[in-house]
């Protein structure tokens, strides 16, 4: 190749790298719009607001929404804001995703290294589970809470996202662990470790990228749930999703814009920070599931 | 009673038989190597010493006691796998004292018996390292090391040099040998590659299609092979098998074969019993070192027959010369020591050593016993 023609070949290339870079940077501006929208709305006063100017930067700096929204918001009957709510939704996911991840990961061990009679039409019955409507089982699932005695419960709700969660969880863990070498768990077997030491000293240590994605998907699943929420969860058990809708729904007085933006971020900020701190492992994980089978 | 028995022992997957009625029984201290083409059951019945696989019928001893049902960490055997099997997670040192671990025994002792071992094999600098960090030679080495430190009745290994370069695969056969003959352990090895097989055995077992074809010392595999298939698995290049009809002369057995040029020649067998095969067609078994330039000719030999045929190919490899022609319709190699003056077109004059000349029966491809 001619000197010339390099030096045009460079030039094209960064020519179009440029206009890549300028489309992409146009979309990300799109899409961050709305999260601007949120932010900015959720520091001016209410006035600023209904004087109209959505797109404004504030005139005035106040974080008197957020606080009215986490702590004293008129929310049902009592002005008790936000804040028991996102406890109920933490006190619903964090045992809900520990549960369903940890089961999704003996299933897989079990579908994967245990191999039985059948398993491969058990494991199409659990992967059935992920397409199943969740307006299907509302019903039946609540008559079944109702004879569990959860009914109204954060644990019954809890349960409830197990139970949809399974599904999704053994679906990764057993992909990861069809390509996990058998030798390595023949080698453990000789070495005398029975099933759990297996599982818990040589599988579940290399698991690290598929656990960070299961975490992630139930994570975000379940806390941004409203419909199990909002048909299973007693007036003291409902979650973060459903009390924002009461929020904002709130038939009586002005509609305090500020405060809904402010909540509405404060109910989207747990699923944020999960994907900001964990969100390259995810990546990779769902990489590694793929490209090594 | 052996150190090991596999007694009758047949492997079923479904309604297939992947093993059929495998007799071995190996003393303390053999190196057993079973040895066959892929796919045909090595690795099933090393499994099912490990006890990683059921048996489907018969029955497994080891120091006489049935290990038909008893988990693998209750046999006391050790196993090196192809992929050497290390558990990532872990150190080295780890990989090596876990299954102490397991069986309960002592930090302290652990600790001694993981020093010992790494002095042994001489990676006492990598215990602290994970396997990812260790080169295809050290992963070998740590792999043995795990099963050395149990101190086991029998070593299984499934192909462990496969995955190394040829330089290292050769270095490390020569260590696995050291290794036995200082340690005088019971060992059954398996590989795909013959020579591995004669190298490293005191006993091979040559395996095919599920069947044991034949047990016996490298030389007895070697200079009696039971039947065409251990003849042409075992030997590189392998044996020349040709077709040939007996003809008695002077009241003793000849094969009759043909030149290239289509006449026929009598090379005298040792082998009396074949004169009953008169006029019938054999397989004629002649290894490529034993055809040779009359000089190369084996002294001891005392049955070196001649016969002058065309050389169509020289190829030569260093210390030997291969020279290859056309006998009876067939190509046949001859191995030449690299100072034979061969060319290709020549009329040649060569000296087989007919007493190590085998003949099969060609209906069973058994051979043709003395
Ligand atoms: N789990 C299994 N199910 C069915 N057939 C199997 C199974 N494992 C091995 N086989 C069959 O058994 C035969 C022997 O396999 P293997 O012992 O792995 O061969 P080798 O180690 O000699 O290459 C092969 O034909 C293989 O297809
Ligand atoms: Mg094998």
């Amino acid at each position: 190749m001619s000197v010339a023609s390099q030096d045009t070949a460079i030039r094209t290339g960064r020519i179009t790298r440029t206009l890549i870079y300028v489309v992409l940077i146009l979309f990300a501006l799109f899409y961050m719009l709305p999260l601007y929208v949120m932010v900015v709305n959720s520091v001016k006063p209410l006035s600023e607001i209904t004087g109209g100017g959505m797109m404004n930067l504030p005139r005035e700096f106040t974080l008197d929404p957020w606080f009215k929204a986490w702590s004293s918001a008129q929310i049902g009957v009592e002005p008790t804001g936000l804040a028991p709510y996102f406890w109920n939704s933490i006190k619903m996911v964090v045992p809900a995703v520990a549960i369903s991840t940890v089961l999704g990961a003996l299933n897989g061990y079990v579908l994967t290294k245990w191999r039985f009679k059948y398993d491969t039409i058990l494991f199409g019955l659990m992967l059935f589970a992920c397409f199943i409507p969740f307006q299907i089982v509302l019903i039946p699932m609540a008559r079944m809470l109702g004879l569990m005695g959860l009914a109204g419960t954060t644990w019954g709700l809890a349960l409830v996202h197990v139970v949809y969660g399974i599904g999704f969880t053994t679906l990764y863990f057993r992909n990861y662990y069809a390509v996990f070498p058998t030798e390595l768990i023949r080698a453990a077997q000789i070495d005398g470790a029975g099933f759990f030491q297996i599982f818990w000293r040589i599988l579940l240590p290399s698991s690290g990228p598929i656990a960070v994605v299961s975490i992630i998907w139930q994570f975000t699943n379940i806390w941004n749930d409203f419909l199990f929420g909002a048909s299973f969860a007693g007036a003291d058990s409902q979650p973060m999703t459903v009390a924002l809708n009461n929020l904002v729904q709130a038939s009586h007085g002005v509609k305090e814009y500020n405060v809904h933006f402010a909540g509405a971020i404060l109910a989207a900020m747990p699923t944020l920070l999960v994907y900001i701190v964990a969100g390259r492992y995810f990546v990779r994980g769902l990489m590694a599931g793929s490209v090594k089978g | 009673m052996g150190f090991l028995d596999i007694d009758n022992t047949t492997k079923s997957y479904g309604s297939v038989e992947v093993l059929h009625n495998v007799d071995i029984s190996v003393e303390e201290g053999e190196f057993l190597v079973l040895v066959g083409p892929s796919g045909c059951g090595k690795s099933t019945l090393l499994n099912m010493i490990a006890g990683l696989e059921e048996i489907t019928s018969g029955e497994i001893r080891i120091k006489d006691s049935v290990m038909n049902g008893v988990h693998p960490s209750k046999r006391n055997i050790a196993m090196v796998f192809q992929s050497y099997a290390l558990y990532p997670n872990m150190t080295v040192g780890q990989n090596i004292t876990f299954g102490l671990e397991m069986h309960g025994t002592p930090k302290a002792d652990r600790e001694i018996a993981m020093r010992d071992v790494a002095k042994l094999l001489q990676i006492e600098p990598l215990l602290d390292r994970k396997p990812g960090q260790l080169s295809g030679g050290q992963r070998q080495r740590v792999a043995m090391g795990r099963a050395l430190v149990r101190n086991p009745d029998v070593f299984l290994f499934d192909e462990p040099l496969s995955n190394l370069d040829a330089k290292l695969r050769v270095d490390m056969r020569t260590e696995i040998k050291k290794l036995h003959q200082k340690l005088g352990t019971t060992i059954v090895y398996v590989t795909h590659d013959q020579i591995e097989a004669m190298t490293l055995s005191t006993r091979i077992a040559v395996m095919n299609g599920g069947y044991v074809q034949q047990l016996g010392t490298p030389q007895e595999i070697y200079d009696s092979p039971a039947n065409i298939f251990v003849a042409t698995f075992m030997g590189s290049p392998a044996m020349n098998v040709l077709p040939a009809k007996v003809r008695v002369e002077d009241g003793l057995p000849h094969a009759e074969i043909i030149l290239h040029d289509g006449s026929a020649t009598l090379l005298p067998f040792s082998q009396e019993n074949l004169a009953a095969w008169e006029g019938k067609e054999i397989l004629l078994g002649i290894r490529p070192e034993t055809i040779t330039d009359s000089d190369g000719a084996d002294r001891k030999s005392k049955n070196i027959a001649q016969m002058i045929n065309r050389i169509v190919v020289t190829e030569p490899a260093g210390s030997d010369t291969f020279v290859s022609m056309q006998l009876s319709g067939k190509d046949v190699i001859a191995r030449m020591r690299s100072d034979a003056e061969v060319r290709p077109g020549q009329d040649f004059n060569f000296a087989v050593n007919m007493e190590k000349a085998v003949a099969f029966d060609p209906q069973t491809e058994a051979r043709i016993q003395p």
